[in-house]
């Protein structure tokens, strides 16, 4: 116990890692320009140039993966490379002369280079089944489905704005997606099935009860097995019993599912941040490719790259055409799902006026 | 190996295919091609197959830690264990490549060797650590000066945009104030003592490139109070055709001022003659619209500081928020002592007050807005709401009487005078 | 009156051992039934007993849905059923 441990240091500060040419011209930046996609110029006060190169990375990766990374960022930037909000590593080039031939190693390697502009950049996402304990879907087979389908859009600016994807693999949004022009949302539609005899062993039943967000679970009238029951008609199926009490388990492989919500954004840029709004409710989870899951995408993505106004994101378009034109539009029926009934934010979403389309 | 005709699908393709590198890694490691089989199993029967564990962990900490246990050990028994592991990241990502591969190392040394780059949060995720190397692995971290981030109701590690490392936007330095708050909370991120998880995201601008609005419980969005910089040469030069709009990442190769920036102003506060672009700085709820499509000819002003919005989470339980604005000005100075106070001050109140898994955000809703305010000491804003209230059902105080008669401005709480 | 450092610790031990398997107690639980009996104890006194509980080893944090502090049991999950 006594042997000297060193705790609470923190993370290194980042100082250290920034290339040189990046720590003399900290906060001088004047602007940047994207040469191509996925290759930015960030041009300092001080007239110095930064390039910076963004390649897709699947997130789950393994050391093998990042000492590539090491071996690139050595030889072509000495020694320094970052990654981005959105997954993506960024190899950070002080000698412009690097460019291009790290540019054709990238390419040998089968890195590709985008994610920049009016693109669709890698999918923000959560673990699914490879280590997961609540997913109802699987997130990284269905990013690199997804992706593959999109690829033409990570490489190019041909979209009318940026479109953010991304994906949360049970409604809990690890991932937190509520704000993506695209959101990807695993579902679970079943509730939770007791297993009265291990419940007593491994659950306090007070803070199973109290994790249920719809006071859907109570205790078993018959307090002799020291259990619950739920109200199956309150259940949302948000698996938060679960993660307190593993003896209620709420999978169906078959019931799960992919909902899909549409519209939702974090910039200021025009109109203020936006949820992202429910689009399809479900979609079967259908591994190892997903095909339906790519195709709604492809066609909603289809549709707004037709539909929209320069600079309109997903949501601005929609807000304009109206909802009930892009249901229509991209051929989604409406169902009882669509309509909010959760909690206070519900009503806000009923329309009071007559400023509606046929 | 196990075979995985699923998962081989997922080989092929442009994108870069997380299988192929999980095999590449399954050659050297046994529990990496259990998790191929089991993952393989998983895509099979559409069920996970993990278990949640709760007690795991390093000595003296409650956090950075999740058990993670498969109920296939005797078909897997790689996976018996293969807990994750959060190591909190440097300020906006940046490595060098000396620390990634020494990173690398002990992950190789004391785990299955894979990794998320990074997690939702932002921490460096280790996947797969058996429980006895838990230990062994945190002492090599702290060796190297690493560390482990939050998880359970704690403090979780904050995250950072690019700002002022590559950024003209950056309105204060994100990366250093990250920093020094991931710091000064460290206490609070390894031990668990708050109702749930708490949030710092710090953004650089509007923009908000790391989602502070939607993501973080406290979010730091850096803003300008003064007028926007604007280069008249240069915006010529977006009008003649000769910059590309937004950078040259738009589908479009000229810009049309009037109908592409100044028709799409959200408040109408800028006018073009054909020579001059004019803006009405006070009348501009900086957006960044303008900017992003000419980041040659405009920037944001030099009075720079941050705005503070609080509140946002997913949408458990009581259904998403983002985070509304608290305090519309912060000066963002280091060493950030007003924003790690104003943090001390909100975790204190929601600790005393919240509910087990209440974020900050559905607390302010359950005990209201001006509870919250006046124990934090904040005043009310015209700039926290879009609009006021419509019912006529709001109430008075004694303390407001007492500010009444002592003729304050605002009615807020004694000893606390904002006019 | 306030509580010793070294009988503050056992007291809050005491605590946690009484809960065990009955209630899982968060710090602030521990913090706030302290407080009751002893008001004038300075939360800073409480805040360094439970770590000194953990720092030890005689308590640990536990996660289920929320953090907790317990005396050190078998992991639920780590047990095959």
């Amino acid at each position: 116990m006594a042997e000297e441990r060193i705790t609470d240091i923190g993370p290194p500060h980042y100082g250290q890692f920034l290339p040189p040419l990046i720590k003399e011209n900290y906060g001088k930046w004047k602007y940047h320009e994207i040469l191509e996609p996925g290759v930015l110029k960030h041009v300092s006060e001080t007239g110095a140039e930064l390039y910076s190169v963004r390649i897709a990375s699947p997130r789950l990766v393994t050391t093998l993966f990042a000492r590539d990374l090491c071996d690139l960022a050595d030889k072509y930037c000495g020694g320094y490379l970052r990654f981005t909000s959105r997954h993506n590593a960024e190899f950070l080039v002080s000698d412009k002369a690097q460019l291009e031939p790290l540019k054709a190693e990238l390419a040998k390697m089968g890195l590709p280079k985008g994610g920049t502009g009016h693109c669709v950049t890698s999918i923000v996402h959560t673990q699914g089944w490879v280590h997961c304990h609540t997913p109802a879907i699987d997130a990284s087979g269905i990013v690199k489905s997804v992706m593959d389908d999109l690829f033409e859009y990570f490489g190019s600016h041909q979209l009318p704005a940026q479109v953010r994807i991304a994906l949360a693999c049970c409604l809990n949004m690890c991932g937190a997606v509520h704000c993506s022009d695209i959101a990807i949302c695993g579902v679970h539609r079943t509730p939770p099935k007791v297993l009265h005899d291990r419940l007593r062993h491994v659950c306090e039943i007070p803070t199973t009860i109290a994790a249920c967000p719809t006071g859907a679970i109570r205790p078993h009238p018959d307090k002799s097995l020291r259990s619950v029951i739920v109200n199956e008609e309150r259940c949302m199926y948000c698996g938060n019993c679960y993660t307190m009490c593993p003896a209620m388990p709420c999978f169906d492989t078959e019931k799960g599912g992919v909902a899909i919500l549409v519209g939702g954004k974090v910039s200021n840029s025009k109109h203020p941040p936006m949820f992202s709004r429910l689009a399809v409710p479900w979609i079967p989870n259908n591994p190892p490719r997903w095909p339906e899951v790519v195709g709604t995408i492809r066609r909603i993505l289809t549709k707004y790259a037709e539909g929209a106004n320069k600079w309109e994101r997903i949501g601005e378009w929609i807000g304009r055409i109206g909802w009930e034109k892009f249901f229509e539009i991209c051929d989604i029926p409406f169902t009882y799902q669509h309509i909010d009934d959760y909690k206070f934010q519900a009503y806000d979403t009923y329309r009071t006026s007559m400023h509606f389309k046929f | 190996m196990h075979k995985t005709p699923m998962l081989d699908h997922l080989e092929s393709g442009p994108w870069p295919s997380f299988v192929k590198d999980l095999k590449r890694m399954a050659a050297q490691k046994s529990e990496v091609n259990d998790l191929l089989g089991q993952l393989e199993r998983s895509y099979r029967e559409k069920i996970t197959h993990w278990k949640h564990g709760g007690i795991v962990g390093v000595l003296g900490y409650g956090s950075g830690i999740i058990g993670r246990y498969s109920d296939l050990p005797e078909e897997f028994p790689g996976l018996e264990h293969f807990h994750t592991m959060r190591i909190n990241h440097p300020s906006a990502w940046f490595y060098s490549t000396q620390a990634l591969r020494e990173l690398c190392d002990i992950w190789d040394k004391h785990g299955s060797g894979v990794l998320n780059l990074h997690g939702s949060t932002g921490d460096i995720i280790f996947l797969g650590c058996r429980t006895e190397a838990l230990e062994p692995c945190f002492a090599d971290l702290t060796a190297k000066g690493w560390d482990i981030g939050g998880s359970g109701s704690a403090m979780r590690s904050p995250s950072c945009c690019v700002g002022p490392a590559r950024c003209e936007w950056a309105c204060y330095d994100t990366l250093e104030a990250c920093y020094q708050v991931t710091q000064e909370f460290q206490f609070d991120l390894h031990r668990p003592s708050y109702p749930y998880k708490f949030k710092y995201k710090f953004s650089g601008c509007p923009n908000d490139c790391v989602a502070a609005v939607a993501r973080a419980d406290l979010s730091v969005i850096g803003v300008w109070k003064d007028d926007i910089r604007i280069d008249q040469s240069a915006v010529e030069a977006y009008a003649a055709g000769e910059i590309k709009p937004r950078g040259g990442g738009a589908h479009v190769d000229k810009l049309d001022i009037q109908a592409d920036v100044v028709d799409l102003c959200p408040t109408h506060c800028m006018s073009w003659d054909g020579r001059k672009l004019t803006i009405d700085n006070k009348n501009c709820n900086h957006c960044m619209h303008c900017i992003n499509l000419m980041p040659q000819a405009l920037r944001p002003g030099t009075e720079t500081g941050a705005t503070i919005l609080l509140g946002s989470h997913a949408p458990i339980l009581e259904g998403a928020q983002m985070s509304w604005v608290i305090v519309p000005f912060m000066e963002m100075e280091p060493p950030f002592d007003e924003v790690k106070d104003l943090g001390y001050r909100i975790t204190e109140w929601w600790a005393e007050h919240g509910k087990n898994r209440e974020r900050v955000g559905e607390l302010i809703m359950r005990l209201g807005m001006r509870a919250f305010l006046e124990a934090v000491e904040l005043p009310p804003v015209p700039q926290s709401v879009i609009f006021p209230r419509s019912n006529p059902f709001f109430f008075w105080k004694q303390s407001d009487f007492d500010a009444e008669a002592k003729g304050r401005k605002y009615y807020t709480k004694e000893g606390f005078d904002v006019d | 009156m306030a509580l010793p450092k070294d009988e503050l610790v056992e007291r809050i031990y005491k605590m946690v051992e009484a809960a065990q398997g009955k209630k899982q107690l968060k710090a602030k639980d521990i913090e706030k039934a302290v407080l009751k009996e002893y008001p004038d104890q300075p939360r800073n006194d409480i805040k360094f007993a439970i770590k000194e509980l953990i720092d030890s080893g005689r308590c640990v944090y536990t996660y289920f849905g929320g953090s907790y502090i317990e005396l050190p049991h078998e992991e639920g999950a780590a047990k095959k059923f």
